[in-house]
């Protein structure tokens, strides 16, 4: 028998269900199950370098992944909330000329930004490193004019490694915030006008608020996967600008310490989850589309 | 929470929102990539064929092929081993399980192999019937410290690590490791331990043949106060090659047969072996436990042990062949090839060979100590 509701419509008991099942399974087999084996993995020890690494509640990895790497974990997030200012910096003004000045040739500007990164990730920094090298065009030209010292140089600086990174997800700032800014009514700009307000003003009250949302979301696709890079820091970096990418490359392929990788990890995640929410507390996120 | 949605321009926003996740998808994939490694099965059913795993630009694939011709045996050859440690992880799921890997022959640096040869048992012995060219093996590398007999290996090149320069950045020849620390310029040193810490173990006249943690600890301080100062800038692979082409590095430690390659083409770049010695290692050829085909492994490898062919692949790659009388097949081949003759990093002397030093086998415990040492210096430790 069928159920139905006072209307005489059919209830579909199932479908809600149904139509949920393949996002749950592909949540469950693909983010909940290897969230499970990571944690897992992250209490366990090993009884021999090579053996399988058994469960037994081992709580000491994260004490190992805590003191011994502070110092790699405060400079992976330093490095990328310095880059993720750099990127701010940068494609804000972008994002707002192509909302607001762009015209017909949005959809192009917007092109122009995104091309360049077709290109694969490795590759582009790579370029870097024969841009920045010790014998290339900029380190001369800046020491010529007297920017660098005379034995100065940009490869292997951290300067370098925040600089990759900047470049690198540059594009993931400039979508989110466009995306933002497109939405805005040019008419709230023109009614603050009306009402005296300066440009500057007008762009304080008006532009930036309604922009934030944008700012939220390009910060977070940012940060989080700057973060957590190791290629920048491997190739642009040197021994002293290490990130914790970098480690847990090292743990999983040198040391073999499959363990202390996996605490690695879920401590990266712990303190990212953290900095995301205590962001969207000082910012506002309720507005976010 | 306000549902403010607006329904206009969506198809812009569509629009970005794919451009995002496609951008996304392009700038995650190499990484994810990188991170899981190209997979491959290897060879067909037919046992007819093998399917081996090298180095990158370490044969002339015009072998392969002759190997094919000559005995009807079909070869899948990838070039996926960068680098030991990141090989190890990826075959380590699957041989810890007894699972096949996929391969009947793949090419691991000494140390690598002893690991799976003594250690781990993951290698199966090579099939002595089908390599009657084994006896053409180079006394010197017959009975290594891990292999003995070679039962289970045999070396598929081998080359010097020692020091390269380019005179232009450096301004001088470089004989020592003090003089290479000393020389302005950005300098860096080999992410393999072995190389790294083994070329100044030597130099401070500490033995390697039989290593120990605190042995090796002054040349490991010694390293580390070279990179707190900036003496050393970086570790690199054999990504070094390019950068002393190009003048961006002025020295770096370096593996014999890359620089041959490099030299042919900018004589400014040049090779020494430090005073002190450089360090001998050798790359060998395995079966992986779980392969079937290890007949037919066993026959790819006799191909290479036959001078004649160990001589062409001597000219491409320009290493150390472990093959005996390679220098004469060279000279047949005339042009190019023969003058590798007379070069002492393709075709050591006796006395070249005596003045380097090989890395002994360091236990389980021990190596764990080396490398979280080694770590801590390159600053992921």
């Amino acid at each position: 028998m069928i159920d139905r509701d006072p209307e005489g419509r059919k209830r579909a008991r199932l479908a809600p269900w149904l139509l949920l099942a393949p996002g749950m399974v592909w949540l469950f087999l693909f983010f909940f199950f290897p969230l499970w084996t990571l944690a897992r993995m992250s209490l366990s020890s090993r009884p021999s370098r090579f053996a399988n690494p058994t469960f037994d509640w081992n709580w000491s990895n994260y004490g190992d992944a805590f003191s011994r790497y502070g110092e790699q974990f405060t400079r992976s997030f330093t490095y990328a909330a310095l880059a993720t200012l750099a990127t701010l910096c940068i494609a804000y003004p972008i994002a707002y000329v192509i909302a607001f000045r762009g015209g017909a040739w949005k959809n192009v500007l917007l092109g122009l930004c995104v091309v360049p990164f077709f290109t694969n990730y490795l590759i582009r920094t790579l370029a870097w490193k024969t841009i920045l090298g010790d014998q290339g065009p900029l380190v001369e030209a800046l020491r010529s004019l007297g920017v660098l010292a005379a034995d100065g140089r940009l490869l292997r600086t951290p300067l370098a490694v925040v600089g990759g990174l900047t470049y690198n997800f540059l594009p993931f700032m400039i979508l989110p915030v466009y995306v933002a800014l497109e939405k805005i009514d040019p008419r709230l700009v023109d009614a603050a006008r009306d009402l005296y307000a300066t440009t500057w003003r007008a762009f304080r009250k008006v532009v930036l608020p309604l922009s934030l949302p944008g700012v939220f979301a390009g910060s977070l696709l940012v940060f989080i996967p700057a973060a957590g890079d190791f290629v920048n820091a491997y190739y642009l970096g040197s021994a002293k600008t290490t990130m914790i990418g970098n480690v847990v490359q090292d743990q999983f392929l040198v040391q073999v310490d499959y363990p202390v990788a996996a605490a690695l990890s879920f401590v990266f995640m712990a303190i990212v989850m953290v900095s995301v929410v205590v962001y969207a507390r000082l910012l506002g996120t309720e507005d976010l589309a | 929470m306000t549902a403010r949605r607006s329904h206009t321009g969506i198809g812009r926003r569509e629009f970005l929102t794919r451009s995002g996740l496609l951008l996304g998808g392009t700038a995650l994939a190499p990484t994810l990539l990188a991170a899981c490694g190209g997979g491959g099965d290897g060879g067909g059913g037919d046992g007819r064929s093998v399917s081996i795993s090298n180095w990158t630009s370490y044969i002339d694939p015009a072998l392969n092929r002759a190997f094919t011709r000559r005995t009807g045996i079909k070869v899948t050859y990838t070039e996926d081993i960068n680098d030991n440690n990141e090989y190890f992880a990826k075959i380590r799921p699957n041989l810890s399980r007894n699972q096949s890997i996929g391969r009947d022959g793949i090419v691991l640096t000494d140390w690598m192999a002893s690991r799976l040869i003594n250690e781990l048992r993951w290698v199966q012995p090579l099939v002595e019937a089908e390599i009657p060219n084994k006896k053409n093996l180079r006394a010197a590398l017959r009975s290594p410290g891990f292999d003995r007999e070679r039962t289970y290996s045999l070396p598929w090149q081998s080359g010097v690590t020692g020091i390269a320069y380019n005179i232009d950045v450096t301004g001088t020849e470089i004989r020592t490791i003090d003089e290479f620390l000393a020389v302005e310029g950005t300098k860096t040193v080999l992410t393999e331990m072995r190389d790294t810490i083994g070329l100044i173990m030597a130099s401070m006249g500490i033995d390697t043949d039989e290593p120990t943690f605190e042995k090796a600890a002054p040349a490991f301080d010694k390293l580390e106060r070279a990179v707190r100062d900036g003496r050393i800038s970086g570790f690199n692979g054999n990504e070094y090659v390019n950068d002393l082409g190009a003048g961006n590095l002025a020295a770096a430690f370096a593996w014999s047969g890359d620089v041959a390659q490099i030299t042919r083409d900018n004589p400014k770049v040049r090779f020494a072996v430090p005073e002190s010695g450089g360090m001998l290692w050798s790359d060998n050829f395995l079966i992986p436990k779980t392969s079937n085909r290890a007949g037919l492994a066993s026959r790819w490898i006799n191909f290479f042990y036959d001078p004649a062919n160990a001589a062409r692949l001597t000219a491409e790659v320009q290493f150390i062949s472990p093959v005996e009388g390679v220098p004469e097949q060279l000279r047949k081949l005339g042009g190019d090839a023969a003058k590798l003759v007379d070069n002492p990093l393709v075709v050591p002397t006796e006395e070249f060979l005596a003045q380097n030093h090989i890395f002994g086998p360091l236990s389980g415990k021990e190596e764990e100590r080396f490398d979280e040492r080694f770590s801590q210096i390159l600053g992921t430790g």
